[in-house]
């Protein structure tokens, strides 16, 4: 009877120490987010809010901005490029590695072109793609989707070259075929390095969207980045920077808690030093 | 006479060359013995004596490079490693020298891993599978992950996920190589307990001199690269075995001098 109790209070202190570091973290977070803001705040006064939008100036108006809906609606086509480029991409990307492993032949022809493909400067292709499916979404969604599928790929195929040769033999010798190896080893395997390059190609995602849309657009973040540069508005420009930064921050989020449900099996440390924030 | 039930001849293994002017060197060559059925089979040699290459060859998951391995009259292939056949049709169980534990799956997943891809996974290989995990004392650890047991857990997993299936050959490479003294006899004693229970033929690697004579009936030593017995010994102690005390069993002080005057 001891024992069970002994046991159950083990928890507790742990839960605790949880909560206090994760306060303790974020109380070091909310003093650099002051001292930033306030670093902002003299550059506003020094240089004048008509070159750097104060931040209260800021603050009213992205509360307006969400309030009477005009924000959000700029930002969820921006949200929505970024989804759409982003699963377009990705899914192929992580297809295809998948596809190759047992034709190491095809993989090195590819793979000249894909190291072409990745080091190309994506952003560089937005006039092409505006050019080729005109100022709508879809050449917006087609940038996100070349950016995101050559940073995935990368990692999904690291994921298969780092497959451990040792339980692949085990598996064998225990009667497995070829499909209980990819599914089983090979997959769950790779899933990991597949998390690490959707974590990388988050932020590319919705940089992508905004760049395309700060080219040609009518709608979206970009654009609105754009319009308050063409207004001499700084303040626009800070409040559409911040809705980015918060979707950002969003995406990340679901990402690693994707990524925590799935890799449960992982050490814990491993997780929390890449769940990041 | 009986036929034995795993026959190797001339046996002969060198790796693929590294650069083209110098041959690679021979790992084994000429090496010869055979197994029994029901024997429990000690091997022992140096490090880098072709133990675990072997093994490897034993298992299929390697080709000889030359002579003859036969596994119940049927010949292994030579030189072919296209033709290899993992595990012969699961004939042939493996506890290597790590664990190769799946990190992904839980203790009980990866004892039930090769029930699941062999097929065999029902009600009554499940409670098998659970009455094992109980036996090797991982009830309660049935829902961790790998990383969260211990050395010897993780040990003792990878041996019942080989025993789940029931191969009637089960090789063992260093299987309890890193563990610390105590868990180790205990592992040794749970080994030599499981294997009173079903008289599987065990082949045995270990460079553990003890370890060979408390466990065998029948110990095999290696010589250095390229690899050739350089000795064999029945180990007449009879069983059970007190593996504790096999050191002060009268037999012992003299099979481990003979056992180490040709490890040199």
């Amino acid at each position: 009877m001891t024992t069970l109790g002994g046991g159950s209070t083990i928890g507790r202190p742990d839960l605790w120490h949880r909560i206090a570091t994760s306060l303790l973290a974020s109380g070091d977070q909310i003093l650099v987010l002051v001292v930033l803001v306030a670093i902002w705040q003299v550059l506003s006064m020094t240089l004048g809010s008509y070159w750097v939008g104060s931040p209260w100036g800021v603050a009213t108006r992205f509360v307006a901005g969400i309030g009477d809906g005009t924000l959000l609606h700029q930002a969820s086509y921006t949200v929505f490029e970024a989804a759409a480029g982003f699963v377009l991409g990705a899914l192929p990307a992580v297809v295809l590695p998948f596809a190759l492993r047992r034709l190491p032949i095809a993989t090195a022809i590819l793979d000249p072109f894909m190291v072409g493909g990745y080091g190309a400067p994506k952003l560089a292709l937005a006039p092409l793609f505006i050019l080729w499916f005109g100022i709508g979404i879809e050449s917006k969604i087609v940038l996100v989707a070349v950016t995101v599928f050559f940073i995935v790929y990368f990692s999904a195929q690291a994921g298969i070259c780092a497959l451990d040769v040792g339980l692949v033999r085990m598996a064998q010798v225990m009667g497995a075929t070829e499909r209980h190896v990819a599914r089983h080893i090979v997959f769950p395997g790779a899933v990991p390095y597949v998390f690490a390059g959707l974590r990388l190609a988050m932020p590319y995602a919705i940089g992508g969207a905004i760049i395309a849309e700060l080219i040609s657009a009518n709608r979206g973040l970009g654009y609105l980045i754009q319009f308050g540069a063409m207004n001499f508005d700084t303040t626009g420009i800070f409040v559409a920077l911040v809705a980015t930064t918060c979707i950002v921050f969003i995406g990340n989020w679901s990402v690693n808690a994707v990524e925590r449900r799935l890799l449960r099996w992982r050490p814990v440390s491993d997780v929390t030093l890449q769940a990041g924030t | 006479m009986e036929e034995p039930l795993l026959e190797i001849r001339g046996l002969a293994k060198r790796f693929a060359k590294r650069s083209r002017r110098e041959p690679a060197p021979w790992v084994i060559q000429d090496l010869t013995f055979s197994v029994s059925e029901g024997e429990f089979l000690t091997i022992i040699g140096p490090s880098g004596a072709g133990k675990t290459t072997l093994l490897n060859i034993i298992a299929q998951i390697d080709v000889a490079s030359g002579g003859e391995v036969r596994f119940q009259s049927q010949c292994a292939p030579i030189d072919d490693p296209k033709a290899l056949q993992p595990g012969l049709a699961c004939r042939i169980g493996y506890v290597t020298q790590d664990d190769h534990l799946l990190p992904w799956r839980t203790t009980l997943q990866n004892v039930l891993f090769p029930l699941t891809v062999q097929g065999r996974l029902n009600a009554e290989t499940r409670t098998r599978a659970e009455m094992l995990i109980r036996t090797a004392g991982l009830g309660g650890f049935e829902n961790h992950y790998p990383h969260e047991l211990s050395g010897g857990m993780r040990k003792r997993a990878a041996l019942i996920r080989t025993l789940v299936y029931n191969p009637p050959v089960i090789l063992m490479d260093e299987p309890f190589g890193a563990l610390d003294a105590q868990t180790r006899t205990q592992l040794q004693e749970d080994l030599l307990r499981l294997w009173n229970l079903g008289k599987k033929t065990i082949i045995f690697v270990t460079h553990d001199i003890a370890e060979a004579i408390a466990l065998g009936d029948r110990t095999l030593v290696l010589s250095r690269q390229p690899s050739r017995i350089a000795g064999k010994h029945a180990i007449t102690i009879p069983r059970p075995r007190d593996v504790r005390g096999i050191m002060t069993h009268p037999e012992f002080g003299a099979l481990y001098q003979r056992i180490r005057a040709q490890l040199q």
